[in-house]
């Protein structure tokens, strides 16, 4: 897979640091797995959370060793969720991230119409982030917006152009509330993209209003 | 100099009980590189369920690892109960760490990082790090080298002393306090623009030194 546009440093620091909400450590997982670059970044990211670590002060443990080793028998209590090392294949396959993290096959998702060529599936809310699958047919001109927060769109399947950059399968969009875009779809294929986005988007016209307020977007 | 402090930066103590900002130059000579023997070490509990490479890993690592959890926060007590969950994941995953992907210490520091945000996730509630510093990074002038100092340790400070002050302190408010990019742009009351710039030129400058040293 030919990644070439990379989320901000700043967003792989987050995810090192553990400072990322579910869903946008979700989006940003999902192109981990994808861009062997940002995989670099991350783990740069991490030796030096690592090199913080053992710099930092100490505090003595009442802990021993022996007893660690003691508890062996019974069950690790904490199983963790993240994989110790993100998964490297290098491809983004759709149905992989989508039974990995969202429980459910694309045809169960909540799609609704969201203009012309457009559908939208709302898979989680949270306080102000939300998160969507966003579906839309070749050459859709979606509604130009601005954004009162971040927003990161991962294409999963085809392409957009957002200015002057084509995002392809594997790329992320990475905007916030200094950019004010309209992505166009190619006229290739459908285009299917894994957004995350904080606070309401801002749009230009009225129409897009309206319907925002029934889609909740 | 800037070499010497960079050493310092990265070499940890060799008795890691006791809190040895700068460790002896002799001490350091007789110590194969530390982050090598930390994987060798982690290789044989590995391959061999090794008891006593648990335990020289556990006195390397353990204090270590409970610094950095009282940092980001936690009492003694949860830092401790913490601390006991990671190095039980320690032996237990053992199997899963590849040398080839990382150094022990980024493995383990994963695995505590990873617990820490399972932990938070699990609370659901803002956790006291989030306000810990805040009235500190409100204020400028001693900001820098006395928190830094009183956060991280000496050894630390040498390693952020290398780069400008203001991208300093977002690399600090990332890696000690925990906060995203938003929440330090936030706090700072700084473009998100601003303060991406900082963490992406801050994290070159210290990369670029660590790699150099690694
Ligand atoms: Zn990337």
């Amino acid at each position: 897979m030919n990644v070439t546009q990379h989320p901000d440093t700043a967003w792989l620091l987050d995810y090192a640091t553990g400072a990322l909400s579910r869903n946008f450590e979700l989006v940003l997982g999902a192109h981990l797995m994808a861009c062997a670059h940002c995989r670099t970044e991350l783990r740069a990211a991490e030796r030096l959370g690592a090199a913080l670590m053992m710099a930092g002060s100490a505090e003595r443990p009442q802990l021993a060793p022996q007893r660690v080793l003691e508890a062996e028998a019974s069950p690790s209590p904490w199983v963790n969720a993240r994989a110790l090392s993100a998964g490297d294949t290098d491809a983004l396959d759709l149905q992989t991230v989508v039974s990995q993290y969202l429980d459910c096959g694309l045809g169960a998702l909540p799609w609704r119409s969201a203009g012309r060529g457009l559908q939208i599936a709302r898979l989680r809310s949270e306080e102000e982030e939300r998160l969507w699958l966003v579906k839309a047919a070749p050459g859709t001109v979606l509604p130009r917006h601005s954004h009162t927060g971040s927003e990161l769109t991962l294409v999963l399947k085809g392409a957009f152009f957002s200015g002057q950059t084509i995002y392809s399968a594997g790329d992320i969009e990475d905007a916030n509330e200094c950019v004010d875009h309209q992505p166009v779809v190619t006229r290739e294929s459908e285009c299917l993209c894994l957004a995350v986005t904080e606070g309401p988007l801002r749009f230009r016209s009225w129409l897009p209003r309206i319907a925002q307020s029934y889609l909740g977007i | 100099m800037l070499t010497q402090l960079m050493t310092d930066a990265i070499t940890p103590p060799l008795e890691t009980a006791a809190v040895v900002p700068f460790p002896a130059e002799a001490t350091r000579l007789a110590e194969v590189e530390p982050t090598v023997r930390e994987t060798e070490l982690l290789l044989k509990i590995r391959d061999a369920r090794d008891r006593g490479a648990f335990a020289d890993l556990f006195g390397r690592f353990a204090p270590k690892i409970k610094g950095y959890l009282q940092r980001t926060g936690l009492n003694a007590e949860d830092a401790e109960n913490i601390l006991q969950d990671i190095m039980i994941a320690v032996w237990n995953k053992a199997r899963l760490f590849d040398p080839l992907r990382a150094s022990a210490r980024t493995w383990i520091y994963s695995l505590a990082r990873n617990r820490l945000i399972d932990m938070k996730r699990a609370e659901q509630r803002e956790y006291a790090a989030l306000e810990r510093y805040a009235g500190e990074t409100a204020g400028d002038a001693v900001y820098e080298e006395d928190l830094l100092a009183r956060a991280m340790g000496q050894n630390s400070v040498a390693l952020l002393a290398l780069i400008p002050p203001e991208q300093a302190r977002v690399l600090l408010m990332a890696y000690v306090e925990g906060k995203s990019h938003r929440e330090i742009a936030r706090e700072l009351n700084l473009p998100i623009g601003t303060v991406k710039s900082r963490a992406r030129l801050a994290f070159q400058r210290v990369r670029g030194i660590l790699e150099k040293n690694a």
